[in-house]
Parts: C-alpha cells; structure tokens; sequence
C-alpha cells in the first residue's frame, strides 16, 4: 500500500458490518478483512460482541469479555421480559421435563419427535388464544416459524408485502417462497393500499406481514388498520408477536388483541425466546392452515423438535403469564416502561416508542463500539443497532424494559444514558 | 491536475459535490452488469444506483476551466482484496460540460463517456441541480435534509467499469467535509433520457436510499488512482 493509500486509511470505529458482506473477488477476501477488523476492535479493547454471561439473564447480571475483565452490570439488553427465564415454578417445571423425556426430542415433529408434552403445549396455546377452530403448530425457532411458514403459504409468483422496518426472518421467508416482494412505508397505511392497488389485479395470493411491536422503535404495528385494507384487497395478514406476545393487549394475547382483531389475522406467530423465556416459535392459524403448514413447513419437517426441559417449561410459563402472575406483570412492565421513557424524554431522542423496548437514537455508526464500552464501564448492558439495520445516522441503543426491573435500575440505567449522551454528543439540549 | 507521486494518481479538487443513492429493482440494474460484477442489494430484489455530481471551479482538475460532471452508477460487490471501501460502483454513464474531461475520462480512466452536457446549473446555496443536453432534461436533484452536519471525512470508494470488454477497476480517495443522511422527502425528478441507459427512472420514481454531501464552497479532494484490470 502507498504512502497516501496508508496515510487515508481509516480507524475500525469506520466501519459497518454491511461492508465485510460479500466481495466480488473468488478468493476470501471478506473473511479476511471482516476478522481483521475484528481483532482491531480486540485489540483496542472494545469488543463486546458474543460476551459470556456468568449466570442467568437476571436484571443484575455478571458478564466476561474475550480479554477476561468481567464486569457486573444491570441488564437492558435481554428480552427476558417477564423474567420466565429463572422463575423457580418454570425451572422446575423444566427439570421435571427433563427428567422425563431426556435432553433433546432427537427427532422431526412431523415424524418421531414429538411428545406428549409437544401436545400438551399446542393445546394450551390454543385454549389460551381462545378462538373455536383454531390451533397451534410448534416450530423449534421464532425464525423458523417465520421462513417456515411464509414460504409455506407463499408460492412463486405470489405476493408478500412487507413493512419496511420488517424483521429479517420476514424477508427471509419472502425470500425462500419465491413470491414476489414488495415494501411498504413503515406503518404507512396509505402506502400500503397503493401498493395493494398495483398489485390486486394479478390474481394471486397476496400476504401482508406486519409486527405486533417494531424491536427497532418500539412502536406497535397498526394491525387493526392493516387488517381493514387487507380485506377490501382481498389480502391475506400475517401478524409477528414475537414481541408482544404475553405482554400486550388486557390478557396477553398481543397486539391483535389489543387492537380488536385477534379473529381478523390470519396467521399469528409467536416467539418463545422473548416473553416466555425459552427458545421456539410458533403458528397460531384455523386447524386446517395448521393441519398444512405442520406438514409443508421445512423448517419444521427438517428440524428437532423443541427439547423436551424447555417445552416444559414453556408450559409453566404460559401457565403463569395466563393468570394472576401475568396480569401483574404486565401492568409492572408498562409502568416500568413509562418511567423509563420519562427519565429520557426531551433529554435523548427516543423516536416514536410506546412500548417495553426504548430506543435511544445516539446518531453515527462510529460512535456505536466505543459506546457500548463506555456503558459497560458505567455498569449497564443495553443492545445497539446501527445501519444498515436501521437507517444511516439513526444508530440507537434498545432499551428492554421488564417488569423485575426495580426503580433503582432504571434511574442507574437513565443516568447512565445521559453520562454518554453528555459524552459522545447526543444529548438533546447539547 | 496535481502530480502526486506518480501518474497513476490524479488529485482532483472540488467544491461541490451532492450524490444521491436511489433504490431500483436489481432486475433492471442486472441487465447492465457484466458477468462477475454484481449488485449490492439492499433488501432482497432491491438495488441501488447512485447519481453524483461534481462542480470542479478553475485549475480543479490541471488548466481546464470550472466545470461540472454527471456520474450514473450502479452500486455493486466490492473487491475486498483490495481494501474495504464505502461503496464500491460500476459506472455506466458519465457526463460533462467539458469535452476535453469528458475525453480524458475515457481514456484515462476507461470511463463510459456520454455525450456533453449543454448545461449544468448548480444553486450551492440551496443545494440543488439541474443538468441537461441536446436531448433534453437528465434531472434535477437536491438535499432533502436541511440539517446538515458537515465533518471532515475521509472515504475511500471502488469505481468499476467496463472498455472494449474488459472490466478495470480504480481506488479512490474522497478527503471533504461531508454530511451523509437517510432522511426522506424530496430529492428531484429523474426523467426519461439516453443518458440512464436502459433504466426506467421517470415513471417509477426511485425512492432515495441515501444522500452524500459536500460542504458547498469548501475545497474537497477526489484522490483517484489509474485503473486496473480486475482480475
């Protein structure tokens, strides 16, 4: 490399994980570059990707970086929103399982790896969503759930219409289905109706997807208004509750349900990472729907089963959210969020937030690894989104708000926030 | 020009600069590309060709009088080999009110020279641009942003392009105070003309991805390297 080449050679704080993407050369230069830049962070002793935690995802957790330095920090970067993921009822629950059924399913739902337990699951999904003619169909991932059932339902030359601000397994489904993708305006409804428009007269099937809460902003999806032009279009809607379902509308049905239009969706999809702190997802659909996607989903066909401890404990976790424990928690959860959104509010752009995940839009992609190290160093672990998942100059941090926060956290976590605003220049009256 | 080591890098200087990235289907933009070069894609099916316009005053570029250039490019796969740049672009149309650039272009750096331009108005103050030849309006283009927060920047970008056959490709230096933004709103009217190829640009109305922008009247400098065959 020349002098000059050397000279305008940029620090890694300039880079963004879409630039290791994929190179047009055949040799591995993308690999070479993207771990060069890697150990750059490394060695500037900034990286704090992949961090170990020592314990379980607590409000107050203990985490060890690749140099070995542990820290102890209050946790806002897990969605473990109702804290399912170390309740004794639902550990227990789990060990139970456990003992049993064995560690995995080692095999296929379709096929040999299902358990009685599996059934008991479904079945207490259904109850709980409630609706006469309706059932469950597990999938060993939230993201399965979605590539699994998009590209199911979808065929070539059909339509998916997505919400720009669409989670990647959206797109990802869309993708694998071979349909024809079109993008509307994030919760743009008069973007949307054009799009259908242009679209209608091809006769096909079309499938709107949307999200009951957008994990970028924060905001919920305007299904109850998606809902209304789908049926004028004669389009087909598909709702992901991953983070909404257990926490939003009066009995945690999500974001469907709090809107009014839980009979309205057509597919509901859910996510067992998030609320119910396990792992797996799954299609909420009439049985028939059900019955189809159980045997044309190939991310379900060609997976294990959910492991037998963590169904269990799924159970105990639905069990708990679907009585008093969830009912109190919910309205912890939004309060909790309220608070936190008000300790921030005028001081941090926190965009257009209503919900348990808080934005803070701190700006360039530069600032994000310094940033997170600076935070950790102040105690806290928040999560970090820069482009190209969000939009250049709209870099943020995401606050998971849960309800086993105490007000203590969240006023550690608030000033926190504002010590970096105040220090890497994003506070609002800066 | 300024000689700067050797001849296989030039250094330009400008002082105006606005590019606009737009959002296009990749089947429109794949149909210009040659075999090995690729488009990035922004969301699946979704690619992006990247509009720049340059101002260079007097003595910018070695004796030639101010003048102002047009650049269309798609925006493709970089050569990671090389170094990891911002955005790596295959040109497919360049543009000029200067004959003897536009000559230069072609043969120097293997540039698909359009045919010049008849005029190329440029409000600095505003931020806004307007370009046409003896085939009519090309466009008009403009900041959508009225916050702008220039920083001084260095960036480093991958040119492609294609001559008798053979594809090249070229480093290049942009050292500038700039201000790069994804706000939406307004940003011009591409309209149907020669000059973007096969492109469908004035009926589809491509939504703008991105715009870079050069403080206006500050001098900037474009460090380009001679191209090479990409092998």
């Amino acid at each position: 490399m020349d002098q000059i080449k050397k000279e305008l050679k940029q620090p890694y704080t300039e880079y963004t994980l879409d630039m290791f993407l994929r190179s047009a050369g055949k040799d591995h230069a993308e690999i070479h570059q993207f771990n060069r830049w890697r150990e750059e962070v490394i060695k500037a002793g900034k990286y704090t990707f992949e961090i170990p935690h020592l314990y379980a995802q607590k409000s107050e957790i203990e985490v060890q970086r690749i140099t070995g330095e542990k820290y102890n920090l209050i946790n806002f970067a897990s969605y473990n929103y109702l804290g399912y993921s170390y309740h004794p009822e639902v550990l227990s629950s789990a060990k139970e399982a456990l003992d049993t059924y064995g560690l995995g399913a080692t095999g296929s739902p379709l096929l040999n790896g299902t358990f009685n337990l599996h059934k008991i699951f479904e079945r207490k999904l259904a109850e709980y969503f409630g609706l006469e003619g309706y059932g469950v169909s597990l999938f060993s991932s939230g993201y399965g759930a979605n590539i699994g059932v998009i590209s199911a339902y979808i065929h070539k030359g059909e339509h998916v219409v997505l919400d720009r601000s669409s989670h990647a397994s959206l797109f990802d489904g869309a993708l694998l289905s071979q349909g024809k993708i079109t993008l509307f305006k994030h919760n743009d409804i008069e973007h949307l109706e054009k799009v259908l428009k242009r679209i209608s007269h091809e006769n096909s099937r079309v499938l709107i997807c949307t999200e009951g809460v957008y994990s970028a902003d924060g905001d919920y999806g305007k299904v109850k208004e998606i809902v209304q032009v789908a049926k004028r279009y004669d389009a087909k809607v598909l709702v992901d509750e991953a983070h909404s379902l257990l926490l939003a509308g009066s009995n945690g049905k999500g974001v469907a349900e709090e809107q009014g239009v839980l009979e309205d969706v057509d597919l509901i999809i859910g996510t067992f990472s998030k609320s119910f702190a396990g792992v797996g997802g799954c299609l909420y659909a009439k049985e028939e729907i059900i019955n189809y996607i159980n045997y044309y989903a190939r991310s379900r066909v060609f997976s294990c089963a959910i492991d037998p401890a963590v169904t269990g404990g799924l159970i105990k976790a639905l069990e708990l959210a679907g009585g008093s424990d969830g009912k109190i928690k919910r309205v912890k959860i939004k309060k909790n969020a309220k608070y936190f959104r008000s300790k921030l509010f005028g001081k941090v752009d926190i965009g257009t937030s209503e919900t348990w995940i808080i934005p803070v839009i701190y700006g360039h992609e530069r600032i994000t690894i310094p940033l997170s190290d600076f935070l950790h160093k102040e105690g806290v672990d928040i999560s970090l989104m820069m482009f190209p998942a969000v939009p250049k100059n709209k870099s943020r941090l995401r606050v998971f708000v849960t309800s086993e926060h105490s007000k203590e956290h969240m006023d550690k976590g608030a000033d926190a926030i504002l010590k970096a605003a105040k220090k890497f220049g994003f506070l609002l009256d800066d | 020009m300024t000689k700067r080591e050797n001849i296989d890098l030039l250094v330009w200087n400008f002082d105006f600069a606005l590019s606009t990235f737009y959002e296009i289907e990749s089947w429109q933009v794949e149909k210009l590309l040659p075999p090995r070069i690729i488009p990035m894609e922004v969301t699946p099916g979704v690619a992006l060709i990247n509009i720049t316009v340059f101002n260079f005053p007097e003595g910018g570029l070695g004796k030639l009088p101010e003048f102002q250039e047009l650049i269309l490019s798609i925006i493709v796969l970089p050569d990671l080999s090389r170094d990891v740049p911002k955005f790596a672009m295959y040109v497919i149309s360049l543009s000029s009110t200067c004959q003897e650039h536009l000559d230069h272009s072609s043969d120097y750096y293997k540039l698909p020279s359009f045919k010049k331009l008849s005029f190329g108005n440029i409000d600095k103050k505003n931020i806004n641009v307007e370009f046409g030849d003896s085939d009519g309006k090309i466009l008009t283009m403009q900041n959508c942003n009225p916050q702008a927060n220039y920083r001084n920047e260095k960036r480093y970008f991958q040119a492609f392009t294609t001559k008798n056959e053979v594809i090249y490709v070229a480093d290049i230096y942009i050292r500038a105070k700039l201000f790069d933004h994804q706000q939406s709103g307004y940003t011009g009217k591409l309209f149907n003309h020669p000059f973007f190829k096969q492109l469908e640009v004035e009926d589809t109305e491509p939504v703008s991805y991105l715009q870079m922008i050069a403080a206006p009247n500050v001098l900037g400098q474009q460090i380009y390297y001679r191209p090479k065959k990409f092998i």
